[in-house]
């Protein structure tokens, strides 16, 4: 039996066997429903975007498969040169990309706009699983075992932040951080670390590090009374688009806040808005349970990989789409701040997916050699 | 398989920490959970509320303004179709560049210029902005067709006040114009303040358009229309709201017609000023209807335009029409007020009938009569001889009336006046009324509060008082009712309005002014001997279609003014316009049967035999041809007689 295979012994039909076909489904409904609602937001279109929305999940499938299939070892080794070539596109980022209302996040690949920031969010992942990996446990809570993973996920959080994309510089630093948790950093440099994490965004907000524009959503989400037609009007307008979906939602295409343009970026960042008041309280938690179960799927996976990296690998990617979710999710209904984070593989753009179906092919390749527990390191680099 | 000593430590601690952080992020998916149960289902109600005000709106319908009918049913005053041209800063490239083409076709002022460039900047780039109304067919046309060189700029057809008969009814109608912040202020509640700030509204800003502003505007509408995030309206949603309802009409007293005819008539040349001299028509009518009180004809020349104000009126042309001295934006006929002259003899004569002075006593005029060491002029050099009442009137004898003011008490001159309609204001509805002056002793007490050594009155102001000169003064309006009470004997009161909607005013029946009215014969027959027996108006004559009673009247603008050389008092036709004296005639006819009386006032016209008697003739004349009323006894139109007044229509008698 197929499964019953040592890992190593594979062939690419062995390994398509094993796809987990549950992870494929649920990414497969969850973006369908991104499918769905991008139509309705195109106001009954397939153009601009729900076709294309298709074709990039469809192409992120076949990078899903593609990377889920290829060996784990071979992850464990480009692990670091991925991270620094990321780490290089970021950097590169100030100096050809693309200014979007006030912010450079792009850089043009031939026709495409790629999103560096998104790549690193993996790349840090995949990073830090293998240092972890390669790192003996007495050392994860000693000081010099902490300065490498420090410094990972620093550079990028940094870079991130000077765009200004203060959003995905937290996801980028979160993500790092849930690596470094579940590594088994001692609880004590947990809470260190939460203090210094505070300290630094009190200092940050005190020198004017933080954009007027991001520091107005922040305080508007600490008091949304301060300015309501101002810097809360996103969060305002989408609540009373939410709310007014009621249990069983307005109807497909029927959802008049979002379509007469009370809210913005519509098909990006508050998508979750015309889908929860379109389809209501039934489709907003339907959509809510699909991302949970997505993330036990996940969760097994790592509880059952061999490998710490692995284990690390998918865990963290789990978790860095989990709080996409939450936070996207958060700040639509006023829970967090507006930090522009896309709802993974619902909202339209292109590298957020390549990005999380990325990820998932890890999850995937970790999934197809979970007993490959023997991967050969030299250490922690 | 070989496992690394330490893996199994760390594989535990991993999957503790795994549970951990998802439990935490259950826990989060829980509280995600629970924020929109409380946003989809507790709150949904006022959620869906927020939406409805969100995307509904209500907007006011601005309702169409009733209409303003004369007599007859001609409009005076209707909602015409409005060519405009609006420009909707988004669809344009460059507003300036628009702005600048458009120019090309209407051209604009500077100050409407400026006023677009300011809305621009404070409206929503979508919201349409006024840039011209009442543009002609051909400007219209232009921007149609060259469209597409203009874009933004948007042609519209609206509905705007339009007077047809312009100037000719100008001062009863008065106008509309756009509500000021004075206006929004007075506003009693916030939907008429909705109301006012409407782009096409307009309300009455002066004349019977204020007056009956309520009744006229009509009621107003509601709409709901669904808009968007930026307020851009997406449709609207039927079955909401309801229609605006129209005004209700209002009907005038007015014959415009006639009005036209009377304004034509004022400007006409008599030939009453030497041909070197430069003159201007400044002169009012008025005509009424002694039976009803319906003012028939009231007339201001020059008028001004109230077209030119619905569209807001140029500075320019308000700064001209204020400077005037011919003052058009004075409503003369009831505005005006003018020493009465000889036509307040009238009163006198009624006053010293009461005081029980026979109208056949006969009085000597010598052409000059000494009261108190002064001499007291009559207008005839050489006098009158010896003159009965009558003929006092007949010849307009200022000694004879001289005479009855030393026999007469002032206030009793002015209790009579003021019973023959002098010195009250009708209440017409068009502002502006003048009291005018009638003085006694009361009068003069109250002029000279302040210093109590003038208060007294003085015997020798009887006289200037008794022959209308002194400090006595009456409009157009109130010397039309005087000739009106004088013809009937009853206590007319005059009237704009005949029909509000569909009520239709009942005329008042007239009580008999107070006293007795038999006096009035000596009074009417000396106004008959005016016109009909060669007294002062001869030329002023009907006959042979109607007997017309009148008087003249000349009053001073200025005291006598002498040669500065010889001293020598130089007469009206040695003046130049401005000091020449005012022109009067009243007169009502037929006199056997009076139906119409009138009141014409020439500012500067000299004298009331030539200048305005022919004036009050020719307007006479018309009133009389139309009255349908005159057919059997004092018909005129006999086959094969040519039209007396070429231009005027009869064909309108039909809608009597």
């Amino acid at each position: 039996m197929a499964l019953a295979l040592p890992d190593r012994r594979l062939g690419i039909r062995g390994r398509l066997m094993r796809l987990n076909w549950l992870l494929i489904a649920l990414l497969t409904v969850i973006a369908s429903i991104g499918v769905v609602t991008l139509y309705s937001v195109a106001d009954g279109s397939w153009s601009p975007y729900a076709s294309r929305h298709v074709i990039r999940f469809c192409a992120a499938l076949v990078l899903l498969v593609g990377v889920g299939i290829t060996p784990l070892r071979f992850w464990l080794w480009i692990a670091y040169p991925a991270y620094f070539g990321a780490l290089a596109l970021l950097l590169l980022v100030p100096l050809i990309g693309e200014t979007n209302m006030g912010a450079e996040r792009w850089i043009a690949v031939g026709s495409f706009q790629l999103q560096p920031s998104e790549l690193m969010k993996v790349a840090l992942v995949l990073a830090l699983a293998r240092y972890y990996h390669g790192l003996e446990f007495k050392r994860v809570s000693h000081p010099f075992g902490l300065i490498p993973p420090l410094l990972m996920i620093g550079a990028p959080t940094g870079l991130v932040f000077l765009q200004p994309d203060l959003g995905t510089a937290i996801l980028v630093a979160l993500s790092g951080f849930s690596v470094m948790l579940l590594a088994g950093l001692s609880w004590r440099w947990v809470v260190v670390g939460a203090i210094a994490g505070f300290a630094a965004v009190v200092t940050a907000i005190q020198t004017g590090l933080i954009q007027a524009y991001q520091w107005g959503r922040i305080t508007a989400f600490l008091d949304p009374t301060v300015d309501p037609l101002g810097a809360n009007y996103h969060a305002n307008q989408s609540k009373i688009a939410i709310g007014s979906g009621g249990i069983d939602g307005k109807g497909f295409m029927e959802g008049t806040q979002s379509q007469l343009g009370f809210l913005p970026e519509m098909h990006t960042d508050f998508i979750f808005t015309i889908y929860g008041e379109e389809f209501g309280l039934i489709g907003a938690l339907g959509l809510l349970g699909l991302y949970f179960g997505t993330f036990l799927v996940a969760m097994n996976i790592a509880m059952r990989a061999k490998s710490h990296f692995g284990r690390l690998l998918t865990m963290g990617i789990a978790l860095t789409f989990v709080m996409y979710v939450l936070i996207n999710t958060g700040m639509v209904m006023g829970l967090a701040p507006v930090v522009g984070v896309p709802l993974p593989l619902v909202s339209y753009g292109g590298t957020v997916m390549i990005a999380m179906m990325g990820g998932f092919g890890l999850v995937m390749s970790t999934w197809i050699y979970r007993n490959q527990d023997t991967l050969r390191t030299q250490g922690a680099f | 398989m070989r496992v690394e000593p330490f893996d199994t430590q760390r594989a535990m601690i991993f999957n503790r920490r795994a549970l951990i952080v998802a439990g935490g992020a259950f826990g989060l998916f829980g509280g995600v959970g629970a924020r929109l149960y409380h946003l989809q289902v507790r709150a949904h109600d006022d959620y869906a509320a927020l939406a409805d005000d969100n995307q509904f709106n209500q907007r006011v319908v601005v309702p169409l303004r009733g209409e303003i009918l004369d007599r007859y049913g001609h409009l005076v005053a209707t909602n015409a179709q409005d060519f405009r041209v609006v420009l909707i800063p988004e669809r344009t490239g460059s507003v300036a560049q628009s702005l600048a083409r458009l120019e090309q076709i209407v051209p604009l002022t500077e100050a409407q210029r400026a006023r677009v460039l300011r809305d621009v900047q404070r409206q929503t780039a979508f919201t349409p902005i006024q840039v011209a109304q009442g543009l002609t067919w051909d400007q219209f046309a232009a921007i149609n067709y060259r469209a597409d060189e203009l874009p933004g700029i948007q042609p519209e057809v609206g509905m705007a006040r339009s007077y047809p008969d312009a100037g000719a009814v100008a001062f009863v109608t008065g106008y509309v114009g756009s509500a000021t912040d004075r206006d929004l202020e007075a506003a009693p509640d916030e939907e008429t303040k909705l109301l006012y700030r409407q782009p096409g509204f307009k309300l009455g800003k002066a004349g019977l358009e204020h007056t009956f502003d309520d009744g006229l505007r009509g009621e107003q509408g509601s709409m709901t229309v669904q808009v968007n995030a930026h307020g851009r309206v997406i449709e609207e949603i039927a079955n909401k709201g309801h229609a605006p309802a129209q005004g209700e009409s209002l009907g005038l007293t007015i014959d415009t017609e006639l009005q036209r005819h009377t304004l034509e008539v004022l400007g006409r040349d008599y030939g009453e000023y030497p041909e070197d001299v430069e003159h201007h028509t400044s002169a009012s009518a008025v005509v009424i209807d002694a039976w009803t009180g319906d003012v028939v004809v009231m007339a201001s020349a020059p008028a001004y335009d109230p077209n030119d104000f619905t569209s807001g009126i140029p500075a320019s042309l308000w700064r001209d029409l204020n400077a005037s001295p011919l003052k058009p934006l004075l409503n003369k006929p009831v505005a005006g007020a003018y020493p009465p002259g000889s036509t307040f003899k009238t009163i006198t004569a009624i006053a010293a009938q009461e005081a029980g002075i026979a109208p056949s006593t006969r009085f000597h005029c010598s052409g000059v009569f000494n009261f108190a060491g002064n001499p007291f002029r009559c207008w005839k050099r050489g006098g009158h001889g010896s003159l009965a009442m009558e003929d006092s009137l007949k010849h307009s004898c200022d000694v004879y009336y001289f005479n009855l003011a030393t026999k007469l008490d002032i206030d009793h001159i002015a209790d009579v006046a003021r019973r023959y309609g002098l010195g009250q204001t009708y209440d017409l509805g068009i502002g502006a009324e003048a009291k005018g002056t009638i003085p006694d002793r009361a009068w003069k007490a109250a002029y000279y509060r302040s210093t109590p050594a003038n208060q007294k009155w003085f015997a020798g102001e009887t006289l200037s008082v008794a022959i209308g000169q002194g400090a006595v003064t009456a409009t157009p309006l109130q010397l039309a009712v005087m000739a009106a009470r004088l013809a009937t004997g009853n206590a007319v009161t005059p009237r704009l309005v005949r029909t509000e909607g569909e009520e239709v005013i009942a005329p008042p029946s007239f009580a008999r002014v107070s006293g007795d009215t038999d006096d009035l014969d000596v009074v009417r027959a000396g106004m008959n001997a005016v016109v009909n027996e060669w007294g002062t108006a001869a030329r002023s004559s009907l006959q042979p279609d109607w007997m017309m009673a009148g008087k003249t009247g000349t009053s001073q603008v200025r005291s006598l003014t002498r040669d500065p050389v010889t001293g020598r008092v130089l007469s009206n036709d040695e003046l130049p316009w401005s000091h020449r004296d005012h022109a009067l005639f009243v007169c009502f006819a037929p006199y056997d049967s009076p139906r119409y009386a009138a009141a014409v006032v020439v500012e500067h016209g000299g004298s009331g035999s030539k200048s305005a008697g022919p004036r009050a003739r020719d307007i006479m004349r018309a009133v009389l041809e139309k009255d349908p009323g005159n057919t059997d006894r004092h018909r005129l139109w006999r086959p094969g007689m040519k039209p007396l007044r070429p231009g005027l229509q009869t064909a309108s008698l039909g809608a009597f």
